[in-house]
């Protein structure tokens, strides 16, 4: 490495301590502020068009089986907080469980119907409507006890270099917070506004279909929705937003 | 395709002769035409091209929509709350399919 | 600019390989004897656009308030807001604004009908821009003249390609 080189990387490695040691900033403190406001106006933000199917397949019964409101009586008072604690280890299976996965569960097991599938209109609207439940809601996932090795998993996938490019999460989403890549500002590595409606997309979508436009930003392997990798990696930015709003469905450019 | 879903959002009463502003964000992919989809399929061209409002019978406004109207398209407009009626609203896509929607403002 | 990662943005067509290239400058002279509906067609002249859309008249610079960013974010959805002065009333009111986009694919974009009933003319709504371009507002007045303002804007790529 030239001399260059090695003070390059020494600048970038302090960034990224200071970095960390800052307040971690939800993804809309980095939208301008005609967006921001787009965001929290309900009469504007397309998420809501979701969230309104969402609430609409809450109540709808489907045959014999129970609707999700038969055994969610009174979502906003019952379901309220609930998607900030997500993702959570499952109890009987021990697997990590984020709310798209809890939901299919739920689907499958007590409702006796089959998958709406990952990315599905359907799957994105039920999980809009639920973690709009929680908005404004810190979010307060756990780090220890069953989850600390899903924890661990995800933070090693944060910090580890991968893809053509050779970067790692963090470099960027810590390192260079703040500075512009082409036409986007470059945010903390937090899903607190998902799932999000993406200008881009022209729809909504989940943090696992965002993570996987990441990983091909830097032309690393793309890994499945629902994926292993993909929910320790949304189990380790939940804790790094620790404390942060819930804030879906979100606007993003 | 996905839901239809329209939020209409607009003051339930206003007094005779004031402006009330409505906003209307309603759910449709607004395909152009000509792009890929996942599967290597051209999408054909389906949009909304129009949206009358009427209230209480009266045409109050129309939008004609082309191809450079966003996917998901919010639009607002101003009415004067002249006697208490039904907005209609009726969107008409590409090949002839309707949706409609009402929404009633109370004149005091 | 400097950036770490400088991925290449999905473009709507791919660009020309070089052997395209090739075949293309070798078929130079050719391509110049070939009918015209086979080359690229050259998008009318912005002013024919407003000619068209006023049959003729040459609308004033004036009494048109067009909000539009000059930096778009995303050219997917951009945020336009548009207010004409006029008393909308039965003698003298707004009948149409017209919304043109000269480089989109289609220049006419939108057309908002309003009318006495409307009380005001102001209208926003959120319009697909293809590039950066000069867009132009025309309102058709009930005395039968028209108004237009204009915007250049400037459309940003956003930084992540998007295939997952």
């Amino acid at each position: 490495m030239s001399l260059a080189g090695r003070a390059l990387a020494i600048a970038l490695l302090a960034l990224a301590g200071a970095a960390a040691a800052q307040e971690v900033k939800p993804g809309s403190a980095f939208l301008s502020p005609q967006m921001q406001r787009q965001q929290e106006d309900e009469a504007r933000n397309p998420g809501w068009l979701w969230v309104e199917q969402g609430e609409e397949l809450f109540s709808r019964r489907e045959g014999a089986a129970p609707s999700c409101v038969s055994c969610h009586a009174d979502p906003r008072q019952s379901l309220r907080g609930a998607a900030a604690r997500y993702p959570q280890v499952d109890a009987a299976s021990g697997k990590l469980m984020n709310l798209e996965g809890r939901i299919e569960q739920c689907r499958a097991d007590r409702q006796k119907q089959p998958a709406f599938g990952y990315e599905s209109q359907d799957l994105l609207g039920l999980t809009a409507y639920v973690a709009s439940l929680s908005k404004g809601e810190p979010l307060a996932v756990s780090a220890d006890g069953a989850t600390k090795p899903f924890y661990e998993a995800g933070k090693a996938f944060y910090e580890r270099r991968q893809g053509q490019l050779n970067l790692a999460c963090t470099q960027c989403h810590d390192g260079l917070v703040g500075q512009k890549l082409r036409g986007d500002t470059i945010s903390y590595g937090i899903g607190t506004g998902y799932p999000a409606y993406r200008l881009e997309w022209n729809g909504l979508g989940s943090l696992h279909r965002r993570l996987r436009a990441c990983s091909l930003g830097v032309r690393a392997t793309q890994f499945d929705y629902g994926s292993d990798e993909y929910l320790a990696l949304e189990l380790y930015l939940a804790v790094r937003a620790k404390g942060l709003a819930l804030e879906a469905p979100g606007l993003r450019r | 395709m996905a839901s239809f879903n329209a939020r209409i959002t607009m003051p339930a009463e206003a007094k005779a002769g004031e402006i009330v502003e409505i906003r209307v964000l309603v759910r449709h992919p607004m395909d152009r035409g000509g792009q890929v989809d996942s599967e290597g399929r051209v999408v054909p061209r389906k949009i909304l091209n129009r949206l009358t409002v009427t209230y209480a019978g009266e045409p109050v406004f129309r939008y004609d929509m082309h191809t450079g109207v966003s996917a998901n398209p919010f639009v607002s407009f101003t009415t004067r709350a002249v006697e208490t009626g039904d907005l209609l609203f009726e969107w008409r896509e590409d090949g002839g399919a309707t949706f409609t929607r009402t929404a009633r403002l109370v004149v005091t | 600019m400097s950036s770490p990662i400088s991925p290449t943005c999905a473009r709507p067509e791919p660009a020309l390989s070089r052997r395209e290239i090739m075949v293309v400058g070798a078929a130079g002279l050719a391509l110049a004897g070939l009918p015209a509906s086979t080359q690229a067609a050259t998008p009318p002249a912005l002013a024919e656009l407003i000619a068209r859309v006023t049959e003729g008249a040459v609308p004033e610079r004036a009494r048109i308030t067009f909000d539009i960013p000059q930096l778009v974010e995303n050219g997917n959805s951009v945020d336009v807001a548009i207010q004409v002065e006029s008393p909308m009333t039965e003698a003298d009111h707004v009948r149409w604004i017209h919304v043109i986009a000269e480089k989109n694919p289609f220049p006419d974009v939108a057309r908002f009908h309003l009318g006495p009933r409307s009380g005001r003319a102001d209208i926003r709504a959120t319009l697909r821009l293809a590039t950066s371009q000069k867009v132009v507002a025309i309102a058709s007045l009930s005395s039968g003249s028209y108004v237009m303002a204009d915007a250049d804007i400037v459309v940003t790529l956003s930084a992540c390609i998007d295939g997952g």
